[in-house]
C-alpha cells in the first residue's frame, strides 16, 4: 500500500475513532470527523509539501 | 452524578475497565452502548490488524531504552490481542520492511486508542460522564 493510502487510512480510522468517542448525534459526530480528517490529511499534505525543497539525508537506521 | 450512577460501585468500574481492557470495545459493550462498541471494535481491529500486517514494531521493553517502556505500555494497552501477538503468535515484527514505519504507529495507536476506551468505560461506569 502507497503512504498515501496508508496516511488516509489512518486519518479515517482516527477520526471515525474521535467522533463516536467524544460527539453525540450523527450531525456532531460527522463534523469532528471531517475536522480531524481533513485537519490530519490537508495538514500532512502541506507539511510535505513544504519539507519539498529540503534535502532527503542518508536513509534513517535499522532499528 | 445521576442517582444511577451512585448506585455503582468502585468494584464493578473497575471490574469493568478491566474488561474493556483485556477485550478491546467489550466495555462498553457491557454499558448497553453497543453500537459504539461496534465502532470502536471495527476501528480497533484495522488498526491493529494492519499493523500487524504491515510488520510493524510491536514494541517490548528494551534495557538502556526508557521510552521503549513507555511505548510498551502504550501498545500492550490492546489489552489481550497483544499478549497474543507476542507470546502465543510469536510475533516480531519486521524492520526491513517496507510498511514498518506506519505498521509501528497503527500498533501503537490501536493500543492508546483502546486505554482511552478503558477511560471513558470508568467514567461511564463512575458517572462522571454525561451519557444518552
Amino acid at each position: 500500500m502507497s503512504h498515501l493510502v496508508l496516511m488516509t487510512l489512518y486519518a479515517a480510522l482516527v477520526g471515525f475513532f474521535f467522533a463516536l468517542l467524544w460527539r453525540r448525534g450523527r450531525k456532531e459526530q460527522t463534523k469532528l470527523f471531517l475536522q480531524i480528517f481533513l485537519g490530519m490529511m490537508i495538514g500532512a499534505i502541506l507539511v510535505g509539501w513544504l519539507m519539498y525543497p529540503f534535502p532527503t539525508g542518508p536513509a534513517a537506521p535499522i532499528p | 452524578m445521576t442517582e444511577a450512577a451512585k448506585s455503582v460501585f468502585p468494584l464493578r468500574a473497575l471490574l469493568l475497565a478491566t474488561i474493556a481492557w483485556l477485550l478491546p470495545a467489550s466495555g462498553h459493550l457491557l454499558l448497553g452502548k453497543r453500537f459504539r462498541a461496534f465502532g470502536f471494535v471495527i476501528v480497533l481491529l484495522i488498526a491493529f490488524g494492519l499493523g500487524l500486517r504491515l510488520q510493524g514494531n510491536l514494541y517490548r521493553p528494551t534495557a538502556g531504552q526508557p521510552l521503549s517502556y513507555l511505548a510498551t505500555l502504550g501498545a500492550m494497552g490492546i489489552g489481550a490481542p497483544y499478549f497474543v501477538a507476542r507470546y502465543g503468535a510469536g510475533y516480531q515484527g519486521m524492520p526491513e520492511a517496507q510498511g514498518f514505519e506506519y505498521g509501528t504507529i497503527f500498533l501503537l495507536s490501536a493500543g492508546l486508542m483502546n486505554l482511552l476506551l478503558v477511560l471513558d468505560v470508568w467514567d461511564i461506569a463512575r458517572g462522571r460522564r454525561e451519557d444518552d
